[in-house]
């Protein structure tokens, strides 16, 4: 097919350069073809699909793109000393967001782990099954977040542990409250060798 | 897992934009596996179940594989631009 095609061109050259046909010899074409094999090769070789390395991750390791494009939603090494609002990080008070299926804790805490406000759904004045509710997470967060302002803390880190409804409400209801969150962890203890957990709910 | 405090796990927010860091946060956390872990660990797995469970997956992943090959074969183009009219 690719000699076919070599000789196409040949031909059609000829055209170009108004040489008659006929005048050509066959051996003419012959070189021809000969001279476009490296470059034939070349595209047949363009043309194929990428060589198979056998099962995916067995040869490559797959990194996610969003460090190339999104470096500067990580931290470095030199955040600890960045300045947030006239601190550094480090002494920026802490927002722990605890959250089960059931409640949702929110404790705000200085620098060093000192508590100093606590709220959950159930003090807020959700009972039973509406204190794990997203919205019953937000007011909680947004009362919170006005306490935290009087004592004059309005940029803060936060830290999510668990999961829940209340997980992501918690977080944009500290931010209706008007509190600036400059960052988000995830504090979620897993393990990969845990002691055995209880047994199975039947339902 | 024992890390750093506020450098492992950790997402800064941009531009005010909370939903995006939490999404990314989302993102990290499933992609390393470690919310699908925390929920696999609320309850005892019993053998028979993880058997099952690491049978399908791997079943799965094998599906997937060959399944991103034939699409990626339906897929292939060979001109200049793949996709004209769509950048």
């Amino acid at each position: 097919m690719y000699i076919k095609r070599a000789i196409l061109s040949a031909v059609s050259f000829a055209k170009r350069a108004t040489l008659p046909l006929g005048s050509l010899s066959s051996s003419h074409i012959h070189t021809s073809a000969c001279s476009r094999k490296a470059e034939d090769r070349k595209e047949m070789l363009a043309s194929l699909p990428a060589k198979d390395e056998g099962t995916v991750g067995e040869k490559s390791v797959d990194i996610d793109t969003l460090i190339n494009r999104k470096a500067k939603f990580f931290p470095d090494a030199t955040l600890a000393t960045q300045l947030f609002n006239g601190m550094p990080f480090n002494e920026l008070p802490v927002c722990n967001i605890r959250v089960s299926p059931n409640n949702t804790i929110i404790s705000v805490t200085d620098y060093k782990g000192v508590p100093r406000l606590i709220r959950s759904c159930g003090i807020e004045g959700f009972k039973n099954t509406r204190k794990g509710t997203n919205i019953a997470a937000q007011a909680t967060a947004v009362s919170i977040s006005a306490k935290a302002i009087e004592l004059g803390w309005k940029t803060i880190r936060v830290k999510v542990r668990g999961l829940g409804p209340g997980r992501m409400s918690a977080i944009k209801g500290l931010q209706m409250g008007g509190l600036n969150i400059v960052s988000i962890t995830d504090n979620t203890q897993v393990s990969w060798n845990p002691p055995r957990p209880r047994k199975q709910r039947s339902l | 897992m024992r890390h750093v405090q506020f450098l492992a796990r950790t997402v800064l927010v941009q531009n005010n934009n909370v939903e995006e860091a939490c999404r990314m946060l989302n993102r990290v956390l499933g992609k390393e596996e470690i919310l699908d872990q925390f929920r696999r660990t609320r309850f005892y797995e019993k053998p028979y179940q993880v058997r099952r469970r690491v049978n399908f997956e791997k079943c799965k992943a094998i599906y997937n594989e060959d399944m991103n090959r034939k699409i990626q074969f339906v897929l292939r183009k060979n001109r200049v631009e793949p996709f004209p009219g769509c950048s």
